[in-house]
């Protein structure tokens, strides 16, 4: 048990940036560029509290060692239930607490720099930091509704932030697609939440996962709702066929798709398949879904990678491509990899984004082949980012390899072998596509008079990139699996691992290190990279004659498979066919009904103007009539007499009237 | 004195006892009907406000008539008659000078020519 001092800690995690939030927004037209010292310091004091938090869990703090769990009542249905808001760490989410502040950290000093002069420049840091609380409150939710507003509250800042720059009309389109495409998955996931509260009456992920192995919901009921689940993590995760929105995403500052890519976003899919994992085994029809579903994105961003041209967009399709390696380890069994990849993929997809921000900074280029000959212009830019290619490449013993070979290898042990097989490629390919990027940026001869120009980035932007170079290295080590001679005890696995329960439902157990498959997966890397060095810096006109040759392959991979034309064809069309034929119906029936309730009035008062003649004696006319019609419903047995009277009152309007 | 044939002396009888109430009432309705015909069909204001006169007086005849007849009333008819009085004279004041205003800015007091509220 903690104490309530220790409680206000965890709270203050997800508050403080929220705070900043605040603080920003209400003066952020005072504070300028000072603003970054104030989100700094809240995103400083949130990290330490978040390691406080994992050393909690992990048990080094007197008292702790257990998962941290407190909760208050938030809504209260009475006898319907009730909704709480409360806070569950286990080793699982005390890790992504200390990844997402220390990535949002490093970023945030990073920006000062790459930001400066913005006009927006505080609105960003607001942004940016209500982007980290959003993804600090959303690893903390121990029930679906809550993780549900902080996923929502994800999707707005990646809306915001990706369309910083509105001015641009392509920013606010791709900000407009991450939005929507986004949206697809939340429905499915807001259904899946639905469909587990009607059936266990709870929305907490503990209590679903028990219901479910009570039989509260179960088969067919219980796989979709699941899938529905995973879905939404599809969205979010940019997994096929929902993976559309990332790639444009780059649109946005770089520091933000860093952010976006490395820590905050695209993890919360891959991280609610992990929290919700109890309940996923419960289902292997759904955790095959996430396991072709994972391989299939791998291999499909990876060829994507291949032949794009602007240096963001190849780590956005290498983003696509890794988060589909984490849901492929989750899928097939492997818990402990799949998180461990996304844990290591912080921060060298962290620092692949912070040197394309840099190279950026440098030459104000997003284009490959306006780059070139920036390795000696730009040294500590290059080696960091090599540094990064390594890692993302999974070269022994950098941190990339040790979870991604997990993963290769599970798939290889768990005999998925047409997983394996795709795995495998898509390490040949992430190696060939990263390294391309390398060598067509730093080597050779500078193509454009900017990149002759360029100049290393100032400290503030390296200092940030360094650090993160150096965790990209060793933060791998605290996870070397047993089977190796390192002598270092796996203390991730130690720390994130899957509940008894799953290990007993999936029937999965731990295969150790292999170093043959090790060696196969290392060279298949190598061979890579190789190739990439063969094709762009020893004969560089080779890649032109093979494009040249290919060029319908080319054509159909740079167009990302046609994914964006085949949706615009159908429902991007049909949406705005539906749009047209709403606003016809809107200004048609609705409107036309509008007008024509208000041309009967003007016509109607037309009419009855003609009566208001100005001359008394009509009017006195009138009243008689209509005193003379009261007579005859009131006193119709006095017939003779009104009729007489009527007659009289006759001839007297025609007496009147033929004056007038 | 002589006796006087039985249909003679009938009639002499009806013309000295009392008139029954219908009788004034239907003097009262012709008198109504003679002001509203005349309030209707006349262009003098003049002779309008005088027909307006007829139609109250009929209505006062009305009253008075029925506040004899009718003894339950308690004669409350009579003091309505007063206080119909009353207010016609006022009313005649009020529109004798409206006549007059619109007289003196347009020369006429021909109802037909004072159309200035048309709509």
């Amino acid at each position: 048990m903690q104490t309530v001092g220790q409680q206000l800690i965890i709270t203050a995690i997800p508050a403080l940036p929220a705070l900043v939030f605040l603080v920003l927004t209400l003066f952020g037209r005072l504070l300028k560029e000072n603003a970054q010292y104030v989100a700094i310091l809240g995103v400083t004091i949130s990290l330490v509290f978040s390691a406080f938090a994992l050393l909690f869990v992990a048990g080094i703090v007197p008292g702790g060692g257990a998962p941290i769990e407190f909760a208050v009542n938030w809504i209260d249905l009475g006898a319907g239930g009730s909704f709480s808001m409360g806070v569950y760490i286990d080793g699982l989410a005390a890790v992504m607490l200390v990844v997402v502040s220390f990535v949002s950290l490093m970023i945030q000093l990073y920006s000062g720099a790459f930001m400066e002069g913005d006009s927006r420049f505080a609105w960003f840091y607001a942004v940016l930091n209500l982007f980290t609380a959003s993804m600090l409150g959303l690893v903390l939710a121990p029930n679906f509704i809550q993780l549900y507003v902080f996923w929502e509250l994800v999707g707005l800042c990646s809306y915001l932030l990706v369309g910083h720059w509105f001015e641009k009309p392509s920013a606010r389109n791709a900000a407009l697609k991450a939005f929507l495409v986004t949206r697809v998955g939340d429905a499915a996931l807001f259904v899946g939440i639905i469909i587990f509260w009607a059936t266990t009456g709870s929305t907490a992920f503990s209590d679903v996962s028990l219901a479910a192995q009570s039989g509260f919901i179960g088969g067919s009921l219980l796989t979709t709702a699941v899938i529905l689940v995973f879905v939404g993590a599809v969205g979010k995760s940019a997994q096929f066929p929902l993976h559309v929105w990332l790639p444009d995403a780059m649109e946005g500052p770089t520091p933000v798709s860093a952010l976006i890519h490395a820590a905050t976003m695209v993890a919360a899919g891959v991280y609610l398949v992990a929290r919700t994992y109890d309940i996923f085994v419960q289902s292997p029809t759904a955790m095959l879904v996430v396991a072709y579903i994972g391989g299939f994105t791998a291999l499909m961003a990876a060829t994507m990678a291949l032949v794009k041209k602007d240096i963001k967009r190849v780590i956005a399709y290498s983003t696509v491509s890794q988060l589909g390696y984490m849901m492929l380890g989750l899928g097939i069994g492997n818990y402990t990899a799949g998180i461990f990849h996304l844990y290591n993929h912080a921060f060298f997809k962290a620092l692949l984004f912070l040197c394309a921000g840099s190279i950026i900074y440098a030459m104000n280029s997003y284009n490959l082949f306006e780059m070139g000959g920036l390795r000696r212009r730009m040294p500590i830019t290059f080696v960091v980012m090599v540094i990064a290619g390594l890692s993302l490449s999974g070269i022994i013993p950098l941190s990339g390899f040790w979870s991604k070979d997990a993963i290769v290898a599970t798939a290889y042990e768990e005999h998925y072998y047409v997983l394996f097989a795709m795995a495998l490629l898509t390490v040949f390919l992430t190696a060939f596509y990263i390294f391309r990027a390398i060598f067509i940026a730093f080597t050779g001869e500078p193509r454009t008079q900017e990149a002759r120009e360029a100049t290393e980035s100032p400290g503030i932007m390296t200092g940030p990139m360094m650090l993160l170079a150096f965790l990209s290295i060793v933060s791998g080590w605290v996870g070397i699996p047993p089977g190796t001679f390192i002598p270092i005890p796996d203390y991730f696995a130690e720390f994130v691992h899957p509940s008894e329960f799953a290990v007993q439902t999936l029937g999965y157990e731990e295969h150790g290190f292999s170093w043959p498959l090790a060696i196969v997966s290392v060279v298949v890397a190598l061979l890579g990279i190789g190739l990439a060095y063969a094709l762009y810096v020893a004969r560089p006109a080779l890649a032109g004659t093979l494009a040249g040759r290919f060029s319908w392959l080319h054509r159909f991979l740079d167009k990302g498979w046609y994914f964006d034309a085949l949706y615009g064809a159908t429902f991007v069309r049909f949406a705005m066919w539906l749009g047209g034929a709403t606003r016809g119906f809107d200004s048609k029936v609705i409107g036309g009904a509008v007008t024509g309730v208000g041309r009967g009035a003007t016509g109607t008062g037309g009419l009855l103007q003609r009566l208001q003649s100005g001359g008394v004696q009509n009017y006195a006319l009138f009243i008689l009539l209509s005193v003379l019609i009261i007579g005859v419903v009131v006193g119709a047995q006095y017939a003779v007499i009104v009729v007489g009277l009527i007659v009289l009152i006759t001839a007297a309007a025609f007496a009147v009237g033929s004056r007038l | 004195m002589p006796q006087l044939p039985a249909q003679v002396q009938q009639f002499i009888d009806a013309l000295v006892s009392a008139p029954p109430l219908e009788g004034y009432l239907v003097v009262g309705a012709f008198l109504f009907a003679i002001g509203a015909w005349g309030a209707l069909v006349r262009r003098n204001a003049v002779v309008i406000f005088m027909c307006v006169e007829l139609m109250i007086n009929g209505v006062n005849l009305t009253l008075v008539a029925f506040a004899d007849y009718l003894p339950g009333a308690g004669g409350l008819g009579v003091s309505y008659a007063v206080l119909v009085i009353a207010i016609a004279a006022a009313e005649v004041a009020v529109g004798l000078a409206i006549v007059l205003a619109v007289f003196r800015s347009r020369r006429t007091v021909n109802v037909d020519e004072v159309t200035s509220m048309r709509g």
